[in-house]
Parts: structure tokens; C-alpha cells; sequence
């Protein structure tokens, strides 16, 4: 207690401050002297932040500064890590991809096969993602890195180029094929080697083969499936570089191009004033001179001076020469080995069974090969380059390859298979494991057939070798095995090529029997059938070159066939129905008997206006159909009638209609254009039926079923409009306003105008004067076609203007009843007060007539102010004065009786209209005839 | 000597009194008029030089007897060949020995039309299997018995039957306008065989023609209307659609029926257009309206403004040479005309020389233009030695020169003082 008291006197104790001494430190005073200062460990903390990282932290640069690395391991990961970063961050390969590709393509020879497998991702990857043009730049490294990995003397690093190959080929085939030199020659040191021969044997004999076949041992798969890889990437690189080439035209269509419709012709369009102030070049044609040569010094290319064994690019055709006559024998060395070890294997009598992989080996041969043809730079050079493969290597392609046509498939057993899928699956399974028979035929034969050439006197015939091939076709054709498209377009391509070359005609007609055949195949996709109808059309507008195809049965079948395959094929395929038509105009137009009597047979069918082809087509295959009726020999009434039908029903456009009647005036004896002995398609009674009908623009059923359907009639009036008319949509009125249009001019230009006009006046009479309902659209056409026929001459007969003017009233009833809202009806309102002003104004007697019929004690209450619209808007209608004022009794007489009808006690607007426009009328006359007229 | 008058030719087909009429073109008075059948379309054509007597189909100097109906007929502007349309085949006469030369039956049907171009180098024809074909006429008269002649040009992109055709001026550098009843007209490039213009109508067209300078295409339409296409408007397109009213283009109304002849005058002033409603219109073409119009008896079928032949108005002028024969088989050539004493001089194959391309002719042109600015400069090799010689010459007298001064100056110097 003592302690703790004491103690807290200790703490309570004075502080004695004296005076010149310091003043003690408190204790709690705080020292402030000492200084702080942080440890810091750089190393460990830094952080690349500038830029994305991976998981592991690491940035673009440290992972491609690690490709460096000599551990295999390390760079694994840093590709893994590359492949990461790129993935979630695309756009550091905007930034960075000259060093990315750089450093990638450095490891496609590591020694490690991981690292490569990677690096190959890693490629793909950018591939995918980087287009080609962005590429181009870096790509001259990146294929010296790839030749530097093809040529490696690693096994496995041969093989692991092919993958980089794959890559590049599937992303940029066209970079890769802009410089095939390198490349070519180091496919053929994958499969190859170069034989050091000394310069005493070289002298020996300059031709022997400086290149041989190699084999390695080493390899992990067998010789053959090596080159079988080797072999597959050359074609995809040959294919590659065929397919920069300038698309010329194919092998089917080197004739003349006589009828290409589509016109390869590209225009040149000049601005003056660009070319004034030369911002553009003026092209100089060679065929713009004074006098057009055919010849022209224009070389497109530029000739490659290389004399080397592989040309520096495949642009000449020295280059392409000298690259094939290196591959040729490879090929045909891998070739004969195949089919070696083919036989040994089953060492059977049967040596055209093939196992599975020499059959792959055998069709990549062959496809190169193809390719090796194509590869020519122009036209020409091709056919250079076809004499000279016939010339070198005839008799080898002869004893090799048609030894053992045509190849069949080997049934192996079930248990060999097995192995077979066990051996494709460590070999990582080769991209076309299995090859079709049919495609190796097929291959063989255009290969081959290329190799055939124009028969000459001086020649021999191949037809010796040929005949394998041609049977090989026919039967395959005929059998009716399902083909590819890309398969039928070879084997047609060979067909092509047999027929033209081969001028014999059993031939030719035997195999275009065969095609025939298979055309007729009922299950054809759209492809194969446009293909095989191309070739068909192709070959027919060859026959004036080619006598022996001139007359064939075959092709005189199937284009009397087209009219019939066209009205089935309907509507269900425009693109085919457009072919089809092309194929028959063209015969059409040449007169191909056959073609244009089947074209007659089913004319009726196609012109159908309800169900016929035509009404279904889009408009520009209608105007073709209707063209095509210009060529018929003969156009029967039945087709008459379905013609009218179209013109009348408004599926086809107006314009479209008007150049039918046309090209049907054309073609009758009344056109007067004849020039030469050309029989007239149509009698002339059933022409001018055809004019009627069409003017009448109605059926005789239609005009029938209408007189039942009284009650729908939808214009009222009953004593006013003594005709009932049935109204017709205002764009049907449109289309057959426009169809009278061209009628009329028709029959103005038939001759003899009176005789037109009885004519028109007999049917009239006949047809519609017992109607009691009639559509606007044919009173109005009525009108105006007597209009305009008539001649100063005619009278029309006493029945004829009574219809003339109940139509004439009708349709004057009609007009005051019409809206006239919509430009629609304000364009039939001026059709129909058109048509009705220059009848009454141009058809003596028709107005006074008409005047004649308006009894007004008939009229109820409601009708008197249409009735007085009328005959105010005729006394408006200034050309027609002079015959109103011949009628004044008439007028005067009416316009008392409906002053005295019309209730006298409300005037109403109209009649104070109409009393005002009467006396305008009259006085306006009188003042101008001096007559006396003195009224109201 | 006057000035060349221009006179009207037309013909119809049912006139009783004359076959063909010629009229003067600015005072339409009748001038002439031959008599003889009727001549149908297309088949009126005047052969120039001596003769100065219309050719038809069957003919007031000669009958002229072929192996079929004729359908077409024109002779060379030059007046050595005379071609006619026989149903699908072409016939071409030399006028003068009136031997056969080719028969060509590349259309497969009608031939239509048939025009030269104005050198005679090649002609145009034209038919109902809407085939145009451009021949070059020296490869088709070339003499080889084997050799088939093959047309230039094939123009296929008519659909329907070609109704005319016009080949402008300039000879192969041509242009060409087809017509046909698919109611376009288009214009082609006959060097080449390219398509250069199509212009779309209402109604089929049955004739056409260009006028000299080629500003205007005028087409005849089958209603009677003639449209006039401006080809130098401002829209560049290959296919036009006719309006009237826009870019110049204008409608000449008036025939009331089919305008089956359509002829400009030289001076591109007037328009001559004959129709089957049996007249003939004069137009002016600045205003479109019919200045005159000739009425006939019948449709028309020939009608062209020409250049009055100069003996054509000399009453009792008959040609100087009668018209041969015209064969109707053509020659061989293995002359059974060597017996007669005649000589056939046509080409053999290939034997005409390559011309020089243009480019060649350019580079040629060039290398001209260029030596004369050389030769102002440098002047040309004989000059250039006299004056070395004069430039060695000087420089000799300057040495001299140069010599005596330096000797002068040093006896100067050396001189003892």
C-alpha cells in the first residue's frame, strides 16, 4: 500500500525548473530525429503493365524473348502462353505481328516435335485471325523459314513442315503461289533427290533424269504414304497457283464464244475530263487502227529469261515446260512403284483391283498432272503445252497407265481393314484417306483424252487408245451411277474433248446417246442438270463448225425434248426454265425443224393463261417466251385463245401484252413486213378474232357469268344507264386501256380501214349487242376502237349506234357516280370522258342518238341531277359544240322536261349549272353562226 | 462544176406506172423515173461509176436472173461488187465480169439487210435468225477451194429477227446499228464486234440509221413513229431505256404505219423516211417537223437520199459498158474463164502482206518526229563531216595560234636584259 502511495507520489513529483539550466525532456516526449526508409524488391514486383499478360504473368515479350530459350520446355510454354495471350487479346497481334511471325516461324525447325506441333497452333491461329494483304509483308520470311524446314535433314521435320504447309495453304494460298519457285523445288527434294551425275555422263545424254526417286528408311511411315503426302500438298499448291491464274475460259468453251449471252466483254468507261488532265490512261487497242490486225505485240506477261531447270515462276511457257518435264517422270515413277507394290501384294491376275492407298497415290498423280496441263499461262500456250506432252510422254501414259483400265476397288477383307484404320490412325490419318474408283477413272481419262489431238492425215489415229477411255465413259454414263457434279463436269469435259477431236460420228452419237441417258435420269439436282443442258447448248452451237455433230439424232432429240422438259418443269425453278428457254431460242431462231414442231405441239400448254409456264416466270423469261412465238410455224386457234387470255388477265404487264399483239400482227399475212418467203403464222379470220377477243378484253364465259350476277352490278341507275355495267378494278381497267392501245393501232394498220370497220362491226353485233351487263372497261374500248377505225366514208349501221350510244350513256352515268379521289380512278375518269367525247364527236349521228335515249319522265327524283351533270359536262366540252348546236331541238326539249321535273321550288345547284351552261353554250354559237336562238 | 445534187430515190410496190421515182430533195419535183417491175424492201440500190442505172431485184437494163427470191440487194460503194440476200444465203457478184464470186450461208435463216461499209473493206448482214455477221470482204473473195469463209464478227444479242442495219462511215473503224423486231436497236463497233450501246423501245423497230457525223440514231418504230436517240449525251450505260424528252432525244411524228426506210442527206439537215402508209416524209431535223411529203401509190419500200450520179440527168446516156451476165454458179478456180481469154485476178490465200499494227505504225511515227528535232539539232550525216573537217580545221589554226604565242613569249622572256 506504502509502495503503491509512493510511487504515486513519484509520479505527482514536482518538477523543479531553475533558472540558466535546460529544461528536462518530458518523459513522453516523442523523439522526432530518426528516419524511416522503405525496403524495396524490385525484382519481385515489377509488373509488365505494359500490356495484357497471361496467367502467369507474363507479357507479350517475355514470352517471344523466351522462344529463345534453349529449353524445349520453356518454349512449349511460352508458345501455350503466346497462344493464350493472343486469344484473349487480339489486338496485340496488330501490334506486334512482325515479331510474332518472325519468332514463330524461327521454331518451326526445333529439334523438339512439341515445340513445333505448337508453333504450328500458334500459326494457325494468326492465320485465322490476320487477313492475307496484312501478312503479305512478313510472308517472304515465313516461307524461308517453311523451305528451310521442308529441306531440313531431320525426318521429322519434314513432316512437320507439310503441317505448316497445310496452314498456309488453307489461309493464303494466294501469297503462297505468287512465288512458287522455292517451293516447287523443294517439293521435289521431299521426294527425291538429285543424282550427282558427272558432267562425262551428263554430256552422255542431256534428257536422262537428273532426279530420282528416294527412299528413307527412317521415316516413320511407308515410302509410299510419305510421297502420298508430299504428292497431296504439291497438288493443293499446284491448285493453288492455277487458281491465280487470269480465269480465262474453261476447256469447254474455247470455241467462239459465238452466243455468249452474258458478254465477257468488260467496258472501259472514260471520263473527258479525267483524261484531259491525265488522271487516267487511255488503253490503245490494237484493233483501233486504220486497218484491224489479228495479230497483236501485246504480251501481258512479261517472258521469264530463266533458263534454270524450274523456272523462276511458272508465268511462261518454257518455265511450266521445264518444271513438268522434271515432275513428269517423278510421277510416273511413283506410279509404276504403286502399282508394283499393289501387285505384289495381292499378286493376282487381277491387277486393276487396287488397294485403297495406291489408289490415293495413283489419283494424286493423276490429279497433278491435270493440274501441270492447266498451269499454262494463256490459251495458247496450252495447247503448246498439250503437243508436247503428247510428243514426250504418249507412249509412257499409254503403257502405264492403261495397262490395267479401268481400275476397280480391291474387296479386302474385314480384318485387313481393321489393320488399315489401326495404321490411318497412328499416321494421323491422311485428309483424303479413300479415294472413289470413279474419280480415278475419271481423272485418268481426262488426262489422258487432253493428250488426244485433231485428227490430221498426217496423225495417227488415237483412236486405238481412246476406245477404253470412250467405252469407259459411255458405260459409266449410261449405267446410271450417281456423279458428282464435279465428277460429271470432268467426264463431260472428256466427252468434250472426244467428240471434237474425234471427227467420227458412230462416235460422237454413241456417246452423246450416253449422255442423253443419263440426262433423262429422273433424280437430277439443279447443278447437274444446268450442266449437262450447258453442254448440250455448247455442242449445238458448235454444229456449223463440226459437220459430223450437225446432224445428230441425239441432239435433235433433246432439243425437240426442251419444249415438253419446260412446260413440267413450271414454275418450280427459274434459273433452269432460263436455261431451257436460252437452248430453245437459240434452235429457234436457226429453225431447227423438230425443236419448232414440238414448240407448236406444246404451245398451248405453255401459253396457258391460268396454268401455263408463261404466268408463272418472272417477267424477263415472259418477254423471252413471247419472243419465242415469233418463230412458231403456226399458231393454232387454241393458242390464239390462250394468248388473249394472257393479254386479257392481267398476269403479264401491259407492255409485256402489247409486244404479244405485236409480234402476233407480225406474223400474220396483214403486218405487210415480209421480207423473203416467210408463211404466215396466223389465217387472217383467226387474227382478227384474236384482235376482238382481245379487245373485248373479257372470255365469252367470263361475259356470260357476268349477265347472271345482275344484282351485284354496283352502279345503280337504272334509267339513266340502260346498259348495266360491271365495274372493273381501276388497275385491270389500266392494263386493258393500254392492251386496246396497241389493238387499235393493229387494226389501223391492217389495210383497208372500212372493210376493218364491218369486220369489227359484224363481231360487235354478233357478240355483245345481246349483253345486258357489260364491264366499263370493254364499253369503253368499245368506243374507242370505233373511234378510231373509223373512216370518213362508213356509216356505222343503225344496231351498231344504238350500242354505241347506250354504252356511251352508261359509261356518261357512270362518270357522275365515280369518286374522284385517288389518282387511280382520276385516270379511268379521264379514259372513260376520253373515249365517250371523241365517239359522240366523231361517230355521226352518235349524239343525237344518245340525246334520243334520255327520256327524262323516266327518270326517278335521285337520277335528274346525274342526268344534269351529264349534259352540263358535255355543253362544257367546247370540240363537241358544233353537233350540239345541230341537236338544239333535242337539247331544249330535255332541259324543258327536267325544268318541269325537277321540283320547281328548290332549284338546285345543278340545274342552275346546267341552265348556265346552256345558255353559255348557245349564246357563245350563236354569237359565232349568227343563228337564232333565243331561249331562257 | 455545180455543186453535187442531192436527189430522193424511192420506190413502192404496187405503182403501175414506174418502179422507182427520182425526186429532187429541197424542191420535190419529180425528176426521172424508171419503169419495170416492182421492187420489193430493201432491194433498190445504185451502182456507181459508169452505170448510172438503179439495180432491183428484177431490173430495167438487165434481168438479172437468181436462184431464188431475192431479199436483199446492195452494191459496193465502189461499184465493183454487187452482193444480194437469197433466202439464208448471201451472193457476191463481181460487176464487171458478172462471175459469182462467193456464196456464203452462214445465217440460218432470211437474210435481211445487207450493207457495205463505206471503203468497201467489209460488209454488214443482217437476218431473221437474229444473226448480225460482219464479213471482211478480201477474205471472202480470197481464192482457195477449201477454205470456207468465216464472218469477223458475229453479233448475237438480238433476240428477235434484225429488221436494218446501218454502217456508219469511216470504214473498218465503223460503228454499226443493227435494228430488230425485239425492240432495241444497237449500236456496235465493227473493228471489234463490241456491243457499245442498246437502247430499249415501245415497239419494235424497222429501220434504222445514223447521221454523218453519228450525233443522232434514228430509228422508223412500227407505230409509225421515228425516235431520235442523241449519242452524245451526258449518261454513260450500255443499256438505255427510249424516253422522248430527256438527253435530246425527240419523236418525229407523222407516218401513221410501219417507217420501213430511214436516209439522212449529207449535210445532216434533212431526214427522208418512207413508210407503208404510202408516203414519204422530208424532215428537218433542228425543228422535227415534215417539210414534204411525197405520196406514193403503195407502201413504200425503197427510199435514200444520194448524190445524183452525173450522167444520170443526160437523156441519152446509156452506161458505156453493158452489164455482163451475172453466172449463177460460182467460179472455180480452174478457169474455164482461161478459155475465153479472160483473166480471173483474185487473191490467193494469205497472201496479203501484215500491215503494221497500229502500235507499230505509232512507234514509227514517233521515231519520224523525232529525228527531225535531231536533224534541226544536229544536222544530218553529210553535213556533220563537212563541218568536223571546218571544226579541225579551226582547232589547228588555234594551235598555231596558241604556238606562235607561247614561242613569242618566251623569246620575250628569255631575251637577255
Amino acid at each position: 500500500m506504502k509502495a503503491k502511495k509512493k510511487k504515486r507520489q513519484d509520479d505527482f513529483q514536482k518538477v523543479k525548473l531553475k533558472i540558466g539550466k535546460k529544461k528536462p525532456k518530458a518523459d513522453n516526449a516523442t523523439n522526432t530525429s530518426f528516419r524511416s526508409k522503405a525496403i524495396s524488391l524490385p525484382e519481385q514486383l515489377k509488373r509488365d503493365t505494359s500490356g495484357p499478360t497471361t496467367h502467369r504473368n507474363q507479357g507479350i515479350n517475355d514470352l517471344l524473348s523466351q522462344l529463345h530459350h534453349h529449353n524445349a520446355n520453356v518454349k512449349h510454354g511460352a508458345l501455350l502462353g503466346l497462344r493464350e495471350l493472343l486469344s484473349i487479346n487480339p489486338q496485340l497481334l496488330d501490334s506486334h505481328l512482325s515479331r510474332l511471325l518472325s519468332e514463330v516461324a524461327a521454331v518451326f525447325t526445333d529439334k523438339d516435335g512439341d515445340v513445333r506441333i505448337t508453333a504450328t497452333r500458334v500459326l494457325r491461329f494468326v492465320a485465322q485471325s490476320v487477313p492475307s494483304e496484312r501478312v503479305a509483308p512478313f510472308f517472304p520470311l515465313l516461307s524461308a523459314h517453311l523451305s528451310c524446314a521442308m529441306t531440313h535433314i531431320e525426318v521429322s521435320i519434314q513432316e512437320d513442315a507439310m503441317k505448316v504447309l497445310d496452314v498456309l495453304l488453307e489461309h493464303y494460298p494466294t501469297l503462297l503461289s505468287s512465288r512458287p519457285a522455292v517451293l516447287l523445288t523443294n517439293f521435289l527434294e521431299l521426294i527425291s533427290h538429285r543424282q550427282n551425275t558427272g558432267g562425262a555422263k551428263k554430256a552422255l545424254d542431256s534428257k536422262a533424269r537428273t532426279w530420282a526417286l528416294s527412299v528413307n528408311p527412317g521415316r516413320a511411315v511407308t515410302s509410299q504414304e510419305w510421297r502420298l503426302n508430299v504428292l497431296l500438298r504439291l497438288g493443293q499448291f499446284l491448285q493453288a497457283v492455277v487458281d491465280e491464274r487470269p480465269v480465262e475460259k474453261t476447256d469447254m468453251s474455247h470455241s467462239e464464244g459465238s452466243l455468249d449471252k452474258e458478254g465477257h466483254i468488260t467496258s472501259l468507261n472514260l471520263t473527258w475530263e479525267e483524261l484531259v488532265y491525265n488522271k487516267a490512261a487511255v488503253n490503245l487497242f490494237e484493233h483501233s487502227g486504220a486497218k484491224p490486225t489479228q495479230f497483236s505485240t501485246f504480251k501481258l506477261r512479261p517472258q521469264s529469261e530463266s533458263t534454270g531447270e524450274v523456272g523462276e515462276s511458272l508465268d511462261s511457257k518454257e518455265a511450266v515446260q521445264n518444271f513438268a518435264a522434271t515432275l513428269v517422270p517423278l510421277l510416273l515413277e511413283v506410279w509404276v512403284e504403286a502399282s508394283v507394290n499393289n501387285n505384289s501384294w495381292n499378286n493376282s491376275e487381277a491387277a486393276h483391283l487396287l488397294t485403297p492407298d495406291a489408289m490415293s497415290v495413283m489419283f494424286q498423280v493423276l490429279t497433278i498432272l491435270q493440274l501441270l496441263r492447266k498451269l499454262a499461262p494463256h490459251q495458247e500456250h496450252q495447247e503448246a503445252l498439250d503437243a508436247w506432252f503428247r510428243k514426250e510422254y504418249l507412249g509412257d501414259f499409254k503403257q502405264h497407265f492403261l495397262k490395267n483400265f479401268p481400275y476397280g476397288n480391291l474387296d479386302t477383307p474385314k480384318h485387313k481393314k481393321k489393320n488399315e484404320l489401326k495404321r490411318n490412325k497412328q499416321v494421323s490419318a491422311l485428309p483424303m484417306a479413300t479415294v472413289d474408283p470413279l474419280a480415278l477413272n475419271i481423272t485418268l481419262c481426262q488426262v489422258m483424252v487432253s493428250l488426244s489431238q485433231k485428227q490430221e492425215l498426217s496423225t495417227e489415229s488415237d483412236s486405238s487408245w481412246l476406245t477404253p477411255l470412250r467405252v469407259f465413259a459411255q458405260d459409266t454414263l449410261s449405267s446410271g451411277v450417281k456423279l458428282s457434279s464435279k465428277q460429271l463436269n470432268m467426264l463431260l469435259d472428256t466427252v468434250w474433248k472426244m467428240v471434237v477431236t474425234q471427227k467420227s460420228r458412230t462416235m460422237t452419237e454413241d456417246l452423246l446417246a450416253a449422255i442423253y441417258s443419263y440426262y433423262q435420269q429422273k433424280h437430277l439436282n439443279l447443278q447437274t442438270r444446268s450442266l449437262l443442258l450447258s453442254f448440250y447448248s455448247k455442242l449445238y452451237q458448235q454444229e456449223q463448225v463440226h459437220t459430223h455433230i450437225a446432224r445428230s439424232k441425239v441432239l435433235s432429240q433433246w432439243l425437240a425434248s426442251l419444249p415438253v422438259q419446260l412446260s413440267q418443269l413450271g414454275h418450280r425453278n427459274p434459273t433452269l426454265s432460263a436455261q431451257l428457254i436460252r437452248s430453245i431460242q437459240a434452235a429457234a431462231s436457226r429453225g431447227n425443224k423438230d425443236m419448232l414442231l414440238s414448240l407448236q405441239k406444246y404451245s398451248s400448254e405453255l401459253y396457258d393463261s391460268s396454268e401455263g409456264v408463261i404466268v408463272f416466270l418472272p417477267s424477263e423469261l415472259q418477254q423471252q417466251m413471247v419472243q419465242l412465238l415469233y418463230f412458231l410455224p403456226k399458231m393454232p386457234q387454241s393458242l390464239l385463245a390462250n394468248l388473249c387470255g394472257c393479254c386479257n388477265d392481267g398476269r403479264i404487264s401491259a407492255d409485256l401484252g402489247a409486244s404479244l399483239i405485236r409480234i402476233v400482227h407480225l406474223r400474220s399475212s396483214l403486218s405487210g413486213w415480209t421480207v423473203g418467203s416467210q408463211e404466215s403464222a396466223v389465217q387472217d379470220v383467226d387474227y382478227l378474232s384474236f384482235l376482238f377477243s382481245t379487245l373485248s378484253g373479257f372470255s365469252s364465259e367470263k361475259l356470260s357469268s357476268l349477265q347472271d350476277t345482275v344484282d351485284e352490278c354496283a352502279v345503280p341507275l337504272g334509267a339513266l344507264s340502260p346498259l348495266r355495267l360491271h365495274p372493273t378494278p381501276t388497275d385491270h381497267f389500266k392494263h386493258h386501256w393500254d392492251i386496246v392501245d396497241e389493238v387499235c393501232l393493229c387494226l389501223e394498220n391492217l389495210g383497208s380501214k372500212s372493210q376493218c370497220f364491218d369486220v369489227m362491226q359484224n363481231g360487235i353485233l354478233r357478240y355483245l349487242a345481246k349483253l345486258r351487263v357489260i364491264p366499263d372497261s370493254t364499253a369503253a374500248a368499245l368506243l374507242k376502237a370505233v373511234t378510231r377505225l373509223r373512216d370518213r366514208s362508213v356509216v356505222p349501221s343503225e344496231p351498231i349506234l344504238r350500242l354505241l350510244s347506250l354504252c356511251c350513256l352508261s359509261l356518261l352515268a357512270l362518270l357522275t357516280t365515280l369518286q374522284q379521289e385517288t389518282p387511280e380512278t382520276n385516270q379511268k375518269r379521264e379514259a372513260i370522258w376520253g373515249s365517250c367525247v371523241s365517239a359522240l364527236g366523231a361517230v355521226p349521228r352518235l349524239l343525237r342518238t344518245v340525246l334520243q335515249l334520255l327520256r327524262v319522265e323516266d327518270l326517278t327524283e335521285d337520277e335528274l341531277p346525274h342526268l344534269g351533270q351529264v349534259l352540263s359536262m358535255l355543253l362544257q366540252h367546247s370540240p363537241l359544240h358544233n353537233q350540239l348546236l345541230s341537236n338544239t331541238a333535242l337539247l331544249q326539249d330535255i332541259i324543258q322536261q327536267l325544268t318541269r321535273y325537277s321540283r320547281s321550288s328548290t332549284r338546285e345547284q345543278w340545274m342552275t349549272d346546267l341552265l348556265y351552261c346552256f345558255s353559255v353554250t348557245m349564246a357563245h354559237s350563236s354569237s359565232v353562226h349568227r343563228g337564232s336562238v333565243g331561249m331562257y | 462544176m455545180a455543186a453535187p445534187l442531192e436527189v430522193v430515190v424511192s420506190s413502192d410496190s404496187s405503182s403501175q406506172l414506174w418502179n422507182c421515182t427520182v425526186f429532187d430533195l429541197h424542191s420535190g419535183s419529180s425528176l426521172l423515173s424508171y419503169r419495170g417491175g416492182n421492187s420489193s424492201a430493201r432491194t433498190l440500190t445504185v451502182l456507181s461509176g459508169s452505170t448510172s442505172c438503179p439495180l432491183s431485184s428484177d431490173q430495167l437494163q438487165q434481168k438479172i436472173v437468181c436462184p431464188g427470191v431475192v431479199t436483199c440487194l446492195t452494191a459496193s460503194p465502189n461499184g465493183l461488187f454487187l452482193a444480194t440476200g437469197v433466202a439464208e444465203a448471201i451472193y457476191l457478184w463481181e460487176v464487171s465480169t458478172g462471175k459469182l464470186l462467193a456464196v456464203l450461208s452462214r445465217h440460218y435463216q432470211d437474210v435481211t439487210c445487207l450493207k457495205f461499209t463505206d471503203d468497201t473493206s467489209h460488209f454488214v448482214s443482217g437476218a431473221k435468225d437474229n444473226m448480225a455477221l460482219v464479213w471482211s470482204l478480201s477474205s471472202v473473195i480470197q481464192l482457195d477451194s477449201n477454205h470456207v469463209p468465216e464472218p469477223r464478227h458475229v453479233l448475237s444479242r438480238h433476240t428477235l429477227p434484225i429488221t436494218d442495219l446501218h454502217c456508219g462511215l469511216m470504214g473498218p473503224q465503223a460503228r454499226v446499228a443493227t435494228a430488230s423486231l425485239d425492240q432495241t436497236v444497237k449500236v456496235w463497233e465493227l473493228s471489234s464486234g463490241e456491243m457499245l450501246l442498246s437502247v430499249l423501245f415501245d415497239v419494235a423497230i424497222m429501220s434504222v440509221t445514223l447521221d454523218p457525223s453519228e450525233y443522232f440514231l434514228f430509228c422508223g418504230g412500227s407505230d409509225g413513229n421515228i425516235f431520235q436517240v442523241s449519242l452524245c449525251s451526258q449518261t454513260i450505260t450500255r443499256d438505255k431505256q427510249f424516253q422522248s424528252g430527256d438527253d435530246g432525244n425527240q419523236v418525229f411524228k407523222g407516218h401513221r404505219n410501219l417507217v420501213t426506210c430511214l436516209s439522212v442527206s449529207m449535210d445532216g439537215i434533212l431526214l427522208l423516211s418512207g413508210s407503208h402508209d404510202e408516203t414519204v416524209r422530208l424532215w428537218d431535223i433542228q425543228s422535227k417537223q415534215s417539210i414534204r411529203c411525197l405520196t406514193h401509190k403503195g407502201p413504200v419500200t425503197n427510199a435514200v437520199i444520194m448524190l445524183a450520179p452525173a450522167n444520170m440527168f443526160l437523156p441519152d446516156s446509156r452506161p458505156a459498158l453493158p452489164l455482163p451476165r451475172f453466172s449463177r454458179h460460182v467460179h472455180g478456180s480452174e478457169g474455164d474463164a482461161s478459155e475465153s481469154g479472160e483473166l480471173c485476178v483474185r487473191l490467193g490465200l494469205y497472201t496479203q502482206e501484215e500491215d503494221e499494227t497500229y502500235l507499230q505504225k505509232a512507234a514509227k511515227l514517233n521515231s519520224l518526229m523525232n529525228a527531225v528535232t535531231d536533224k534541226s539539232v544536229f544536222g544530218d550525216g553529210e553535213n556533220t563531216k563537212v563541218r568536223v573537217a571546218e571544226l579541225e580545221e579551226e582547232v589547228q589554226t588555234l594551235k598555231k595560234v596558241n604556238k606562235d604565242l607561247y614561242d613569242f613569249s618566251t623569246q620575250l622572256l628569255t631575251k637577255p636584259t
